[in-house]
């Protein structure tokens, strides 16, 4: 936890690049994205489709809930965006690059909340570790793709797990909304749960 | 038959993660269940679809409004969710003196968690937010155009028992101790704070036709016509009411009604549980479209929208029950 800034940001990049399959090839296609995002911004959103996930699951992972969750993401996309001129190819992935910002900005919103309402008895802790260890990072890649995955779930698990663990409706709730029995949605759930399971195990080297 | 009770006991878990007031690692009986669970908790942090396609859009507008001048101001076209953060769509407002009393005994006995505490400038305290569970309580000492007004709330906990027995010490009295033979199934006892407040404290077992969509806090009111309400509530918040169980006569013996991410509970007044007009704190996504169709159902003005300092679209509005309505929508930083 003491480790200074420099190894740690080298950490971080190395974890990031380990943690996503296909490296070489795939770092050669985000240079390419990433330049061309540089000379337009339109094409920005390639990238916000490659880095969206892991990025999201790094906040979520480290902020108090959803809406803060998306608040800072939003902050995150919104800075990468601006900041994309300044970002030089210097061997540090641009997965890496973008969870600096949102390392800070996931600091700066825990500051901000402390000065706007200053709270004596509890002093805001550094919400996010500096020093980003393989391990973490790992799990948040692997996070990144369960995320993924869930998009490619038969329609109906999808749909069973939104509301399940997204809105958090009940399984009456939900057996409601579908038109199903209890004992189906739970079948559903448990389908959904067993072919992510399957899929993360065999995606996952 | 094993798959079925396979997927009975997934979600038994899945539920206990789900309503668990600290999410951790549940014990699950053997390893199938456990890998299954090493899944199902991380989708609890899946993100909304619709927040993914939000952001996406926010950035193209952005990206083809700026291609010259990349250094534009971030917070313009921010995809803001519109409730404040720590907040859900329903969070109860407890006037209560001395606020700084009350605000103790949430932490003694519900181990709630100070978030933020604006002091008036006479040292009372003007606006403060306790984090309960995964829920959060507002609590202000209120002044003359807001007076006193404590609330009933239906708390769930992981453990009634000793959080009953923490209320106690912490002085409040009891209505009952925790029993099983709530008509809810849920381990149930009952108890009133020092402040006047009511604390139904609530364990779930398996997911109780009440509490649909479940929160650690969820206000709970005592209604003299509590069938009215219902309507109400879904022309003026497009609510939706689960779980209505009336008696032969019509009347609310207990209704679940959600609103965006959160619920609240009514029933009809009985007993010792009368009504106590309370003071709700209800963030939507259009805070004007909401006021103007709660005065149309009848409600009186406490104050129309006006942009908060604070940073959200607000306005209130008073049912005919009683009760204020703050209707709220997060503009962002």
């Amino acid at each position: 936890m003491k480790a200074t800034r420099r190894p740690a940001r080298k950490r971080l990049a190395k974890g990031a690049d380990e943690g996503v399959p296909g490296q070489a090839a795939r770092r050669t296609d985000e240079r390419v994205l990433v330049e061309a995002a540089q000379r337009d911004p339109a094409e920005f959103q390639a990238l916000y489709e490659l880095h969206f996930e892991r990025v999201y699951a790094f906040v979520a992972s480290r902020v108090r809930d959803r809406a803060t969750a998306e608040d800072v993401t939003s902050e995150v996309f919104h800075k990468g965006l601006s900041n994309l001129p300044s970002y030089e190819w210097r061997g540090v992935p641009f997965a890496a690059w973008l969870l600096r910002i949102a390392a800070n900005a996931i600091v700066d919103c825990a500051k901000r909340a402390a000065r706007e309402f200053p709270a004596p008895d509890d002093p805001p802790e550094p919400a996010v570790p500096m020093d980003l260890q393989d391990s973490q990072m790992q799990a948040i890649e692997h996070r990144a793709q369960l995320f993924r995955l869930v998009g490619q779930l038969p329609e109906i698990q999808k749909q069973v797990v939104y509301e399940r663990f997204v809105e958090q409706r009940s399984i009456r709730e939900i057996a409601q909304r579908l038109g199903k029995t209890e004992g189906a949605v739970k079948q559903l759930q448990l389908r959904a749960v067993q072919n992510l399971r399957a899929q993360m195990e065999g995606g996952h080297g | 038959m094993v798959k079925r009770s396979l997927a009975m006991q997934l979600d038994e878990v899945v539920q206990a993660m789900l309503v668990s007031l600290r999410p951790r690692p549940e014990k699950a009986p053997d390893r199938e269940l456990t890998s299954l669970m090493h899944v199902a908790q991380g989708l609890r942090d899946l993100p909304r679809e619709e927040f993914r396609a939000a952001l996406k859009s926010d950035l193209q507008r952005r990206a083809s409004m700026s291609e010259s001048t990349a250094a534009t101001r971030t917070g313009e076209a921010k995809a803001v969710h519109y409730q404040r953060p720590g907040l859900t769509a329903i969070t109860p407002y407890i006037i209560v003196r001395p606020a700084a009393k009350f605000m103790e005994f949430l932490k003694t006995a519900f181990e709630g968690v100070e978030q933020m505490r604006m002091p008036a400038p006479d040292g009372t305290i003007m606006h403060a937010e306790v984090a309960v569970g995964n829920g959060a309580i507002e609590v202000s000492d209120g002044n003359e155009q807001y007076p006193t007004a404590p609330a009933a709330i239906h708390l769930y906990v992981d453990d009634p028992d000793a959080t009953y027995a923490r209320t106690l010490q912490a002085g409040a009295t009891s209505f009952y101790a925790p029993t099983d033979d709530h008509p809810s199934g849920d381990r149930w006892g009952a108890v009133k704070d020092p402040f006047g407040n009511h604390w139904y404290i609530a364990k779930p077992r398996g997911w109780t036709p009440g509490p649909e969509g479940l929160r650690s806090v969820q206000p709970y009111l005592h209604l003299r016509e509590a069938h009215k309400m219902i309507p109400f509530l879904e022309a003026v918040f497009g609510a939706e009411a689960t779980g209505v169980h009336k008696s032969p006569q019509g009347a609310v013996l207990h209704a679940t009604i959600r609103i965006g991410n959160a619920t609240l509970e009514i029933d009809e007044a009985h007993g010792e549980f009368q009504p106590m007009p309370c003071h709700l704190h209800v963030y939507v996504p259009d805070t004007d479209a909401v006021y103007a169709r709660a005065m149309a159902a009848g409600t009186t003005s406490i104050e129309a929208p006006r942009n908060a300092p604070y940073g959200d679209r607000a306005a209130g509005v008073k049912d005919a029950w009683g009760n204020s309505w703050f209707i709220a929508t997060y503009l962002g930083q």
